[in-house]
């Protein structure tokens, strides 16, 4: 008498790799997703009631080129969140030789605009190469303080670190582009905090850079040395205090805390906010994008965005929490450190609360290298999510 | 690890609380202050127009200068937010206060609005004191209205050089697109035609910008700043002369009474080109009729600007000197009888029998004076202006297959612009046996006939040409054979204080005449033909110059055109004159010309003859000149 066989089917290839995507999916962060997503929408929406009067007859100029970015960088999003964050680490070499090059490139062949070299005309697109920087550094820093976690306690590692971000810190700071330079010092400091650098190396360093700070700012220029640019110092001394000179260097902020604060609790409308409208508030697409938000939104609209982010950075630090290694765990604390902080510059410079410096609103503000990285980041943050996700459920 | 990320967590909270707080603190406790601030203290850019730059004539005698006038603006951006109903009764109130039509300044308003709000649309100007009084003590009543004051253009000679100098009015949109590169903004002055336009980058100096603080209603609260201070535009100095211009457009207008005396009732305009015969210099630029440039200063009328198209005005703001192209007739001859002996077809002691009428393949072509009959050399028949001697000189070009009459000619300058700063300007036309064939449809008129080479050699048929290049064609005798650059510019300069002479910023040195390979003893033959013209008991104008105390020479033209005037249409004789003096040592060279004049002898003639008087200073009536019928 025959029993029967029970035979186990070997799944197909096209099983297995349904299998995994099914896995992958349900490891996915869609909060995170969700938040970005909003935050994109949002964006345009903004973009598009603040451009209108921009370009005489055309209202989407902006929008309708900033869609085309948005497309383009949620296919990076998904492309970083698929590829295995240590396959960076493994080019992180090459990656830091490209993006010194190209910060070389921009100080040679870049045209100056309004004072700066910072882009490079590709095609139609023009090209930022500090903003991919940011992508190298974070990886580039991962990946040394990961293979070094077992000497972490040695002033060498840390100093290395900080060898390893100086060049490419030193040419954004050339270009000039001084808000970058501060977003990479946000990614040193990420990199060594999340890495586990030893409290009284970040001390010591803490007050070295106070020291660097004020030297730059008074005791350097007191004995007739400039580093900084004019206006960059201008800038930073008009933050402390304003009114120095309303219609000089303190314009810019003068005239965005005037919109914010005229946009009230509900907000101007988009035909009443006369400080975008009419142009008394410079830069509206890029830098001062929240002011303009602020002034025809007001309190609510403006809270609806810092309420997104708040998401993103939520889900970004639970992220470094499920990273299941050291490097991934850099990487992830790193970039939201580094969202937190660009973040606060940019939204504090509108309201006089951080210095003006002349970086992008991430996700918000019109410009295809500063979205494209930042989606390029979250979609990492989606990647460290995911992979950790799934060694945890093994 | 769990104790950096909790950090990181708390560092995010105390972000987000110092924005959420600080906004709160700035939208909603400190917002109606904010908002106040954004509507009382705005800063406006505005823009001053320079002084535009002055046209003098070579001795510094002003053409055009400037007047202070007063400008009503609407700064669009400001009365956008009205209630359409409110915008309606103010644009309608300021329309009734200034007489302007309520439905045009509407579309104005209604059109910088959507494309342009943040630059103020110029209404009206030149408005009255007491209308800018009652605009500005009514403030409140027309928001975003501003007086501005202006430079208008001021026209210190009336019409004269009307043509020449051209006008100015506020840039259009077409033309502030095709200029974006150049600096050009919306209100901006610019020049249209003549020397205002040519020479607009140094006339209109540079424009002033600053800034402002003004209130929601557009209201001025603050000093104005400059950034920009407008600065003046450069003067541009003329190689006319005011006196012998003027001199030259009452000679036309004469030219047009002596023709209406002769009975040539279609005699209805003129020009006039009087040029220095070695640098081509133009001291003279007359065209007739002419019209008053005052009509562009300020508010522009339109029953000024339909006068001036009128049919009956017969296009008073063409320049004809420069634009115009009419047939040349007897006027040409001398170029025909260079072309010929250059080309070995006619040799300066050659006899041939002028006769009445002279048959030619079959046709009958008659001579002004149908009872000749006598041989001449080609002195004698310039003189004589005997058309049947030029007719045999012509079936000599028609033999030939390289057209040399029409070579030539275009070396002559014919054919093609001089290049003169004032536009649009004639090319003219040289007929020849190529432009047949490429130019008529029948196989026919393709063809290139004897007739049409007799037709050529009297100055007739095709043939056409501006009184500009005429002009320079006998100067080019008058020289030896050179043919000069015409220029109209002597100079920008830099106006300095009263008494000081002006810094020249850009010369403009006449460029040297150019040879174009004339045989100085064939010129020879042509320069004393035309003494003879005007001094031998034969020639065709020594009625007019022979006894005239400065030696002239010059020759008649009578050229029949077919011209259309109300109510007629048919051969009319454009009366023509042209030639140069003194003889012996050539300065000046004048070309006349009477639209339907009839006779050259009896209207274009005595035009020149004006002229001369002018330049040498002769008085009228010293001498004796008869007005007859000859040519």
């Amino acid at each position: 008498m025959a029993t029967p066989i029970t035979r186990v089917q070997q799944p197909t290839r096209f099983q297995a790799a349904a299998w995994e995507l099914g896995a992958f999916l349900r490891h996915v962060d869609y909060l995170l997703l969700l938040a970005t997503g909003g935050l994109l929408a949002y964006g345009l929406w903004v973009l598009e009631s603040v451009t209108q009067n921009d370009v005489p007859g055309d209202p989407g100029y902006y929008v309708f080129r900033q869609i085309v970015y948005v497309v383009v960088g949620v296919v990076l999003l998904a492309a970083a969140a698929v590829v295995d964050p240590h396959s960076y680490r493994r080019a992180r070499w090459p990656l830091y030789g490209a993006s010194l090059v190209l910060l070389l490139a921009v100080l040679v062949f870049a045209e100056e605009v309004r004072g700066s070299k910072r882009w490079i005309q590709i095609g139609f697109f023009n090209f930022q190469p500090s903003e991919l920087g940011k992508i190298a550094l974070v990886i580039v820093l991962a990946g040394f303080i990961a293979e070094r976690r077992q000497r972490l306690a040695e002033w060498r590692t840390t100093l290395g670190v900080i060898g390893l971000a100086a060049p490419l810190m030193a040419l954004v700071f050339k270009e000039p582009d001084f808000g970058t330079t501060l977003i990479y010092t946000a990614i040193v400091i990420g990199a060594l905090f999340f890495g586990g650098t030893p409290w009284r190396h970040l001390a010591v360093l803490a007050v070295a850079a106070g020291l660097v700070a004020g030297a730059l700012l008074w005791f350097l220029p007191s004995a007739g040395l400039d580093v900084l640019e004019p206006y960059q110092r201008e800038r930073l001394v008009g933050f402390v205090d304003p009114d120095i000179d309303p219609s000089g260097s303190t314009y810019n902020v003068n005239q965005s805390i005037t919109a914010v604060g005229s946009g009230g609790f509900d907000g101007r409308g988009e035909a009443n906010a006369t400080q975008t409208k009419f142009n008394y508030l410079p830069e509206h697409s890029t830098d001062f994008i929240f002011s303009s938000l602020a002034e025809q939104r007001g309190f609510i609209g403006a809270s609806i965005l810092l309420l997104l982010y708040a998401v993103v950075i939520w889900r970004g630090t639970k992220i470094v929490a499920v990273a299941r290694d050291l490097y991934s765990a850099i990487l992830a604390g790193t970039i939201v450190f580094a969202l937190l902080i660009q973040l606060f510059i940019n939204v504090g410079m509108t309201i006089g609360i951080a210095p003006v410096t002349g970086i992008p609103l991430p996700l918000i503000s019109y410009g295809g290298s500063s979205l494209l990285t930042t989606l390029f980041l979250v979609g990492m943050l989606e990647a460290v999510h995911i992979r950790g996700r799934l060694a945890a459920a093994r | 690890m769990a104790l950096r990320v909790a950090i990181l967590g708390v560092l995010a909270v105390v972000v987000f609380c110092a924005l959420f707080f600080r906004l709160w603190a700035l939208q909603v406790i400190s917002g109606e202050r904010y908002l106040e601030n954004a509507n009382n203290n705005q800063i406006r850019s505005f823009g001053v127009l320079a002084p535009r730059g002055s046209i003098v004539d070579r001795d510094g005698d002003v053409l055009v200068s400037n007047k202070a006038g007063t400008l009503v603006q609407i700064w669009p951006a400001a009365i956008e937010n009205l209630p359409v109903a409110e915008r309606d009764r103010m644009l309608r109130q300021l329309s009734k206060l200034l007489g302007l039509k309520v439905p045009a300044v509407q579309e104005k308003v209604g059109e910088s609005l959507e494309s342009d709000p943040l630059t103020p649309v110029t209404i009206d100007t030149t408005v009255d004191e007491f209308k800018t009084a009652y605009l500005m003590e009514h403030q409140s009543e027309f928001p975003g209205v501003q007086i501005t004051e202006t430079y208008l253009r001021n026209y210190e000679q009336g019409d004269l050089a009307a043509q020449i100098l051209g006008y100015v009015s506020e840039i259009s949109r077409e033309q502030l697109e095709a200029k974006a590169d150049e600096g050009y903004r919306a209100g901006d002055r610019v020049g249209q035609t003549g020397i205002e336009a040519t020479y607009d980058t140094y006339l209109r100096g540079v424009r002033g910008e600053g800034r402002v603080l003004v209130d929601a209603l557009g209201r001025i609260t603050s000093e104005r700043e400059f950034s920009q201070l407008p600065e003046a535009g450069d003067n541009v100095r003329l190689t006319i002369d005011v006196d012998l211009q003027r001199a030259a457009e009452e000679a036309l207008e004469y030219g047009v009474r002596l023709a209406h005396d002769q009975d040539e009732w279609a005699a209805n305009g003129g020009a006039l080109v009087a040029m220095d015969v070695s640098s081509g210099e133009i001291l003279a630029l007359a065209s007739n009729p002419t019209f008053d440039p005052d009509i562009y200063v300020g508010r522009v009328e339109e029953k000024d600007l339909k006068r001036l198209a009128a049919r009956n005005a017969n296009l008073p703001t063409m320049n004809r000197a420069v634009a115009g192209g009419y047939p040349p007739g007897s006027t040409f001859k001398p170029f025909v009888a260079l072309a010929a002996m250059e080309a070995g077809l006619l040799r300066p002691d050659e006899y041939i029998q002028c006769t009445g009428e002279e048959e030619i393949d079959g046709q009958i072509f008659s001579n002004w004076d149908p009872y000749k009959n006598e041989p001449m050399t080609v002195s004698t028949a310039l003189a004589n202006s005997c058309d049947t001697f030029f007719y045999q000189v012509a079936l000599r070009f028609y033999e030939r297959k390289d057209s040399p009459l029409q070579r030539w000619s275009r070396s002559m300058g014919f054919g093609s612009g001089t290049g003169i700063d004032v536009g649009p300007e004639a090319a003219g036309l040289v007929p020849t046996p190529a432009w047949r064939r490429k130019t008529f449809k029948t196989e026919i008129d393709k063809l290139w006939t004897s007739g049409d080479s007799v037709q050529l050699s009297i100055g007739q048929g095709d043939l056409l040409v501006s009184p500009l290049q005429m002009t320079r064609a006998y100067a080019m005798i008058a020289n030896g054979g050179k043919l000069v650059e015409p220029q109209l510019v002597r100079s920008v300069e830099e106006p300095r204080a009263e008494g000081e002479p002006p810094v020249v910023l850009r010369p403009y040195t006449p460029k040297p005449p150019v040879e174009i390979g004339l045989d100085p003893n064939v010129v020879q033959v042509v320069q004393e033909a035309l003494y003879d013209a005007t001094h031998a008991s034969y020639g065709t104008s020594q009625h007019v110059f022979g006894s005239f105390p400065v030696e002239i020479a010059g020759k008649t033209g009578t050229a029949e055109k077919f011209v259309k005037l109300p109510g007629f249409a048919g051969l009319r004789d454009q009366s023509w004159w042209c030639g140069y003096g003194p003889y012996r040592k050539p300065e000046l060279a004048v070309c006349a010309l009477i639209e339907n004049g009839g006779h050259g002898g009896t209207a274009a003639a005595p035009v020149a003859l004006k002229v001369f008087e002018k330049y040498f200073n002769v008085k009228p009536g010293s001498y004796s000149a008869v007005i007859q019928q000859s040519d």
